[in-house]
């Protein structure tokens, strides 16, 4: 099994929180893992193979221009790991747009594809989590680009959560066909006759559906889906961080709280984004997992625990085969 | 405008230029080469991020490359080059 690249320098909490969910990776699932970062910060570690890359590129960094300048940078040369087939996978909880730039200019787009986008996982208690795409890579697109989100999405989809006939949808402000945007009225008539790989179209869903076991795979410019995403995560931190006050506030509310400690875990467990580990890209010749900012230990562990997962089953050539047929 | 000028490597014609850059810009945005005109800006007529058009740099890099050694299109110089005749123009000062 190859390695997966996992970008040391990249996020709040490099190198150490990096470091230490590539080595539970290594340890409690036996992922092989390929540190990619400065030989001097990763010093004295001599249990995981390393990549050595001089450069790093910063949180806020402009991600096209630094891609194309910092060529010995730890997401360019996880990228490049990847595309020299020397990785199968890589993760980075740094730069979403470098990350994406680098899997895209140096993995190469998949053909037919128009623009990669990024696939998040959210929570559906006591369903399949929902696919949202595309969460951020591409603020401005058009139908075109959105139908082939869906399609991507539901391939993901089936590879990912083992969904046969994933119920594909249009995020909009009502289910009938009339409403929303130009973009999305223009997008529900190419998706009423779209093939998706085995799976269909349900018409529009509502920001309520989201975390409901109504669909499998929301659709939405990356605009409109990262404005969702950011809602849902800032949503819950605050429900969770307010309820945790609220309980103990008064000494029988702390005890009540003490009771129900397994069930608060749980829900806090299936809604905490570490749990998913990641975001994929969608669209590029490799697997490329997009770690959050903040990412912990945890949130890397899972990160390359799909990474190898998403590899495994190859569902790049599952992709470039469902839009060598369809298109 | 170019940062140098000229460049030393095999001569290549405006033409030439053009068709490189339509097939690659084609292959980028998913589009037919015949559809791009010179005239066509990057951005409003074309949809082209800039990302596609990083993609597009680095491809005519690839490419252009072969015709001489080490050619390069420096970031300076990107945000002047907002249509395809503003491409073509570049290279082909660049190569003399």
């Amino acid at each position: 099994m190859l390695p997966v690249a996992v970008d040391a320098m990249g996020g709040d909490n490099a190198p150490h929180e990096i470091i230490a969910g590539a080595q539970k990776a290594i340890d409690d699932h036996g992922i092989p893992v390929l540190l990619v970062g400065k030989p001097e910060v990763l010093e004295g570690i001599t249990e995981i193979p390393i990549l050595p890359a001089s450069e790093v590129i910063e949180m806020d960094a402009e991600p096209g221009s630094s891609v194309r300048q910092m060529k010995d940078s730890s997401l360019v040369r996880a990228a490049e790991a990847v595309r020299d087939g020397t990785a199968s996978a890589m993760v980075s909880a740094g730069n979403t747009g470098a990350t994406m730039a680098s899997a895209l200019l140096r993995m190469g787009r998949i053909k037919n594809i128009a623009r990669p986008a990024i696939a998040t996982l959210l929570p559906s208690p006591g369903g399949t989590p929902t696919v949202l795409l595309d969460s951020g890579a591409n603020s401005e697109c058009s139908s075109e680009w959105l139908l082939q989100f869906g399609q991507m999405g539901a391939v993901f989809a089936q590879h990912r959560l083992g969904i046969k006939e994933p119920r594909v949808a249009l995020l909009s402000i009502g289910e009938e066909p009339g409403k929303g945007s130009p973009l999305i009225k223009e997008s529900f008539e190419s998706f009423s006759t779209a093939d998706f790989n085995g799976g269909s179209f349900i018409g529009n869903i509502e920001g309520r559906d989201l975390l409901t076991d109504a669909v499998d795979v929301a659709v939405a410019d990356g605009f409109t889906g990262n404005v969702a995403l950011k809602t849902i995560e800032g949503t819950m931190k605050t429900f969770f961080s307010t309820m945790l006050e609220k309980m103990t506030s008064r000494p029988e509310a702390a005890s009540a709280l003490e009771i129900l400690e397994p069930e608060f875990a749980e829900l806090f467990e299936l809604f905490h984004p570490d749990t998913y580990g990641g975001a994929m890209l969608l669209g590029v010749k490799g697997v490329c997992i997009i770690s959050h900012g903040s990412s912990g230990a945890l949130a890397i562990e899972n990160a390359i625990k799909v990474a190898a997962e998403m590899a495994e089953v190859d569902i790049v050539g599952s992709i470039k085969s469902s839009f060598n047929q369809s298109n | 405008m170019p940062a140098e000028t000229h460049m030393e490597g095999a001569p290549i014609g405006r033409n030439e230029v053009l068709d490189i850059v339509r097939e690659r810009l084609a292959d980028i945005l998913e589009i037919e080469p015949a559809g791009i005109v010179e005239g066509a800006s990057f951005a409003d007529d074309l949809g082209a991020d800039s990302l596609a058009l990083i993609e597009l740099v680095e491809a005519l890099e690839e490419e252009l490359s072969e015709r001489s050694t080490g050619f390069r299109i420096d970031d300076d110089d990107l945000e002047d080059l907002r249509t395809v005749r503003d491409a073509v123009d570049y290279v082909v000062s660049r190569f003399g």
